[in-house]
Parts: C-alpha cells; sequence; structure tokens
C-alpha cells in the first residue's frame, strides 16, 4: 500500500516536472528580453550577463520612449485597438444574434457559410487590394482606413464566435419578453445580451488584443500618420541610428509586449473560453 | 419559428453585412480584378488587360515555385508540431491530480503568453537572443551540453526549420487549451473501467480519449494550417526573405511583389493563389462541422 501510494507521488511530481519545463519554455524567452532590456544598450551580451543580477538601469526605457517616438505610437495602437473592440460590441454582436434569429434556414445557412469561408482568408488577399482601393479613394495612411482594414479582419471570427454563444440562449425566453412587450432591441439589450455577457467579454478582449498585436495592415496601408507600435518597432530596428543599441530595442520591445502579456494572463479566463468556443463550434 | 418576424432579425444583420461587404467582399472582387491586368504601383491609372496571363507567368517563374514549397513546409511542420505539442501536453494536464486544480488554471495562464504576445516582437526577440548563433539562449544551451552550436536563422539549411519552430511555439497554445477542454470533459468512468481491464496509460490515452477528441483535432487542425499558411507578421520580423530566400512564404513574397517590386498584377495573382488554397481548406473544415454536428 505504502509503495503505491509513493509511485502516485512520483508520478505525480514527473507530471508537475513536465508541465513546469513547459511553463519555462513559454516564459523564458520574454524574461531573456526584459533582463536584456536593463543591461546597459550598446553591448550585445552572452545569456549569463543577461541573466547575472548586476549593473541594472532604467536607461534604455529613457531613450527608446524618447528616440522611438514611443508615445506617438502607442497613441495610435490604443486607438486602433479600441475601435476593434468597439467594432465587435456594435457590429458584430448584434450581426452574430441576428443571424441565429434568423426564421430562414437557407439564409442561416449561407451568412454562416460566407462568414466561414472569409475567416480563413490570408489578410494579404485584403491588404493589397487595399492599398490601392484607398490610394484612389483617400483613405491610405489615415486611421480610419486602418480600422476598416481591422474590421475586415475581425469580423468573420468575432461574428463565428457570438454565434456560437448566442446559440445557447433559449429562444422561449426571448418570445416571453416579446409577449410582454418588449420591442426586438430592447429584447436584445436586457434579455439576451446578459446572457451572453462571459462570450462578450471574451471577444472584447480577443479583438482588443489580436488588433494591438496586427502589424500586416498597419505594414501595408498605415502610410506615416497611423503606424501602430508594431511598425514603430519595425522601423525603430531599422532606422541606421539605433541599429547597434540592442538594449535599446529590448526596451522597445518589452514596452510593447509586457503590457499585453500581463492584461492577458489577468484575465485568461475569458481567453481561454473564447479560443476553445472559437476553434470548435459556432 | 412563426415568432421570427418580432425578432426583426435583418434589423441587427444589416450593419454587418453592409461593412462585411465594404471590407471584405470589395477588396476581393478588386484583388481578382488586379491580378488579370498588367499594373505598376507608381503608375495606377495604367491599366492593361492581360487575362490568365499573371497566372501563367507565376508557373514558370522559379521564384514563386519555391516560394509554395518553402510555405508548404512552414505550414506542414507547423500544424505537426503545434498539434503533437499541444496534444502531449493537454493529455499531461487533463490528468487525475492536475486537471481542474489551481495548479491546472496557474499553468494554463501563462501557456496563453506565446499566443498573446506581439508577434513582430517576438520576431526581433528571436532573431536577437534566442537563435543568434554567437550569443543566442540556443546556442549557448547547446554549448552546455557540448554539442555543436546550430546555424540558426543565418543558414539557409537551417532557418526554415528554425522560423517553423518559432511560429510552431506560438501556435501551441490554440491546441493545448482546446485539447484540454475536450480531454478534461472525458468522464472518470470511462477511464477507470479501462483500468480496470487493465489498460495501460498509453493505451487509453491512444485508443480512448483521443478517439473521443477526434473531431476537436480535426478542427484545430484546419485552424492552425490555415493560420500557418497566411503568417506574415512573424516570419518578416524574424527572419525575413532567409538565407537564399530560404523563408520566402507566399505572403513574403506577395508583398515584396506589390510593394517593392512594384507589380501589381503579378503580386494579386499570387495573393489569388493563396485564396484558392485555403478555399479548399475552408470547405474541409465546413464539411467536418457539419459532419460533428450531426453526431450531435
Amino acid at each position: 500500500m505504502n509503495t503505491h501510494k509513493l509511485r502516485r507521488a512520483r508520478s505525480l511530481a514527473a507530471r508537475h516536472v513536465v508541465l513546469s519545463i513547459w511553463l519555462l519554455i513559454c516564459i523564458i524567452p520574454l524574461v531573456t528580453l526584459v533582463l536584456a532590456s536593463l543591461k546597459p544598450a550598446g553591448l550585445f551580451m552572452t545569456i549569463p550577463e543577461i541573466f547575472s543580477f548586476s549593473g541594472f538601469s532604467l536607461e534604455n526605457y529613457g531613450r527608446a520612449w524618447r528616440q522611438g517616438n514611443f508615445p506617438f505610437f502607442l497613441r495610435n495602437s490604443l486607438i486602433i485597438a479600441t475601435a476593434s473592440l468597439a467594432v465587435v460590441l456594435v457590429v458584430c454582436t448584434p450581426m452574430a444574434y441576428g443571424i441565429t434569429r434568423l426564421g430562414s434556414a437557407k439564409m442561416r445557412n449561407f451568412l454562416v457559410f460566407s462568414i466561414l469561408s472569409t475567416r480563413f482568408l490570408p489578410y494579404v488577399v485584403l491588404a493589397l487590394p487595399m492599398y490601392l482601393i484607398f490610394r484612389v479613394v483617400g483613405l491610405s495612411g489615415t486611421l480610419f482606413g486602418l480600422i476598416l482594414a481591422h474590421l475586415a479582419m475581425q469580423l468573420p471570427f468575432m461574428v463565428w464566435l457570438m454565434l456560437g454563444f448566442f446559440s445557447g440562449v433559449p429562444v422561449e425566453v426571448e418570445e416571453s419578453a416579446i409577449i410582454d412587450g418588449c420591442t426586438p432591441f430592447q429584447t436584445f439589450m436586457l434579455i439576451s445580451l446578459p446572457m451572453v455577457l462571459p462570450g462578450l467579454n471574451a471577444a472584447a478582449i480577443l479583438a482588443f488584443i489580436i488588433s494591438y498585436n496586427e502589424f500586416l495592415f498597419a505594414f501595408f496601408l498605415a502610410g506615416y500618420d497611423a503606424q501602430p507600435l508594431t511598425v514603430g518597432i519595425a522601423r525603430f530596428v531599422g532606422g541606421g541610428e539605433t541599429a547597434a543599441q540592442y538594449g535599446v530595442i529590448a526596451a522597445y520591445g518589452s514596452m510593447i509586449i509586457i503590457p499585453i502579456v500581463i492584461f492577458a494572463l489577468v484575465v485568461n479566463r475569458y481567453i481561454v473560453s473564447g479560443m476553445t468556443q472559437g476553434a470548435v463550434k459556432g | 419559428m412563426a415568432s421570427q418576424r418580432f425578432f426583426r432579425p435583418w434589423g441587427f444583420i444589416l450593419p454587418g453585412i453592409v461593412l462585411g461587404i465594404i471590407t471584405l467582399v470589395v477588396p476581393i472582387v478588386m484583388g481578382f480584378r488586379y491580378s488579370l491586368h498588367r499594373i505598376r504601383l507608381y503608375r495606377l491609372s495604367d491599366q492593361v488587360f492581360v487575362g490568365f496571363q499573371n497566372y501563367m507567368r507565376l508557373f514558370d517563374d522559379p521564384l514563386f515555385m519555391m516560394s509554395v514549397r518553402v510555405t508548404f513546409w512552414f505550414t506542414i511542420g507547423c500544424t505537426i508540431l503545434a498539434v503533437v505539442f499541444g496534444l502531449a501536453i493537454s493529455a499531461v494536464m487533463s490528468t487525475r491530480g492536475i486537471r481542474g486544480t489551481g495548479a491546472a488554471r496557474f499553468y494554463m495562464a501563462f501557456y496563453l503568453v506565446p499566443f498573446v504576445a506581439t508577434q513582430v516582437v517576438v520576431g526581433m526577440l528571436g532573431r536577437l537572443y534566442i537563435w543568434e548563433p554567437e550569443y543566442g539562449m540556443i546556442n549557448w544551451i547547446i554549448g552546455l551540453v557540448g554539442m555543436d552550436p546550430v546555424g540558426g536563422l543565418i543558414s539557409a539549411d537551417t532557418a526554415l526549420m528554425v522560423t517553423t519552430i518559432t511560429n510552431s511555439w506560438r501556435l501551441v497554445p490554440l491546441a493545448l487549451l482546446v485539447f484540454y477542454a475536450a480531454l478534461a470533459t472525458i468522464p472518470d468512468a470511462i477511464v477507470e473501467s479501462a483500468e480496470v481491464d487493465g489498460a495501460s496509460a498509453l493505451t487509453i490515452f491512444f485508443r480512448i480519449k483521443l478517439p473521443m477528441i477526434r473531431f476537436h483535432i480535426s478542427f484545430v487542425t484546419l485552424i492552425i494550417l490555415t493560420s500557418a499558411f497566411r503568417e506574415f507578421d512573424l516570419v518578416y520580423a524574424l527572419s525575413g526573405l532567409g538565407p537564399g530566400r530560404s523563408t520566402n512564404v507566399m505572403s513574403l513574397l506577395v508583398y515584396h511583389m506589390g510593394l517593392s517590386t512594384a507589380n501589381i498584377g503579378l503580386a494579386n495573382a499570387i495573393s489569388f493563389i493563396m485564396f484558392g488554397m485555403v478555399a479548399v481548406l475552408a470547405v474541409v473544415y465546413i464539411k467536418a462541422a457539419k459532419l460533428s454536428e450531426m453526431r450531435e
């Protein structure tokens, strides 16, 4: 009996070791980046030097903030990500709701099919024509144009995601709300929406993170005035004067990545539910 | 459902449809039109209709054919690595004693990190600190073990492999998460009765649990296939074209053909070939979704 217990404990410990190793693989690269950002700027250091706990300074952050024009890019990133979040709330969520409440199964299937078939679209297929169209209609290099492009990226996935959450809401509840005198809009706002609130949180959080991290559309369409942080760091690394300042680059990268990672850790529950739901069914 | 007219569903759907037509349908249709024309970036008004000539030209173009091969290996490699690692880790995580505990939630929170980390920054981090041949972390670890250092991103032999591994690192969470959610719902009773019958842990995993989550596996595989196929951000920041164009995936080729070489017509033809390839995968996904619905 005792040996049996011992074997159990050993097996559990072994499994925790495996999971801990994977945890290290997930976070060590980012730890390296942050530690490197705290070391003197110009030198390229070996791994033991980066991980040695001495010679810390925040000097690189000041330089990245000023030389890299960080506040300008940050402002654009936040505007774009917030707009994407708003699109999910104002456009995608009602659309998903409407689709689940459509009477005609044919129409419903057609819309679900259209959404699914655009969901896997390679983004260059959209970005390249948009680049030309935006030049013609005068949207190139504007935040508004970039927000439209992000809408194209977000719409199929977010509608699909919310479809899954809304199809769990029983129609009977809504019908009785209608009978009690609610308008369709009131039914949606007061009855259905509160029931999918966790799903709505998940969609909004995912939309914000995806748009904050996005690079391709910004790279094609942002011109100069609308560039977000992801284009900012690419430009910063490419720039001649900073080319050798590894510490400053690390600081710039840390300032982009650390806030979004901490945010994700705090709301991880919603990300898990959103990604699971979005992967499997709508 | 007679009551549907009370819900007024079209009022909710219409704004989304209008925006979807503006931001999705119009660019796709215009993109197809561009792909049938000869267009130079700096003389947009000067468009010559050439039919499918752009497509024909591509199939004789060694650069394009190489890019197709690179994209193929990159996509397949990422999918296999992400699905296998996702399965292995979720299998350990969903065992009794760990599943559903605070420890599992703790692990899962951190397992999400690669997925939410900004791809462009991950690419630069990989290039400067992880795969850098002299100072990077990988060669440091390899040195500790006493093996020969790898060329990483500067060698044409390994650059594609390194890029594939880095992108898989980013995709594992997606697989891991869905598989864990699926495995955790398998009732203990099933596993226990198999144990009583003398099945080993491996047998139980491969013969009982895997078949039970096969639909989850097919969905995740398709999602990872398509997202690796269209990856641009990470490859651009990590290796760019790569030594000897060894990491020139099709998304990058579209960018270089379109905005650097300024041959818009040809670039749009490449992106439309990508569109066609993904369409096939999307149809498979929809078929699988229908199949799984029927099963329920």
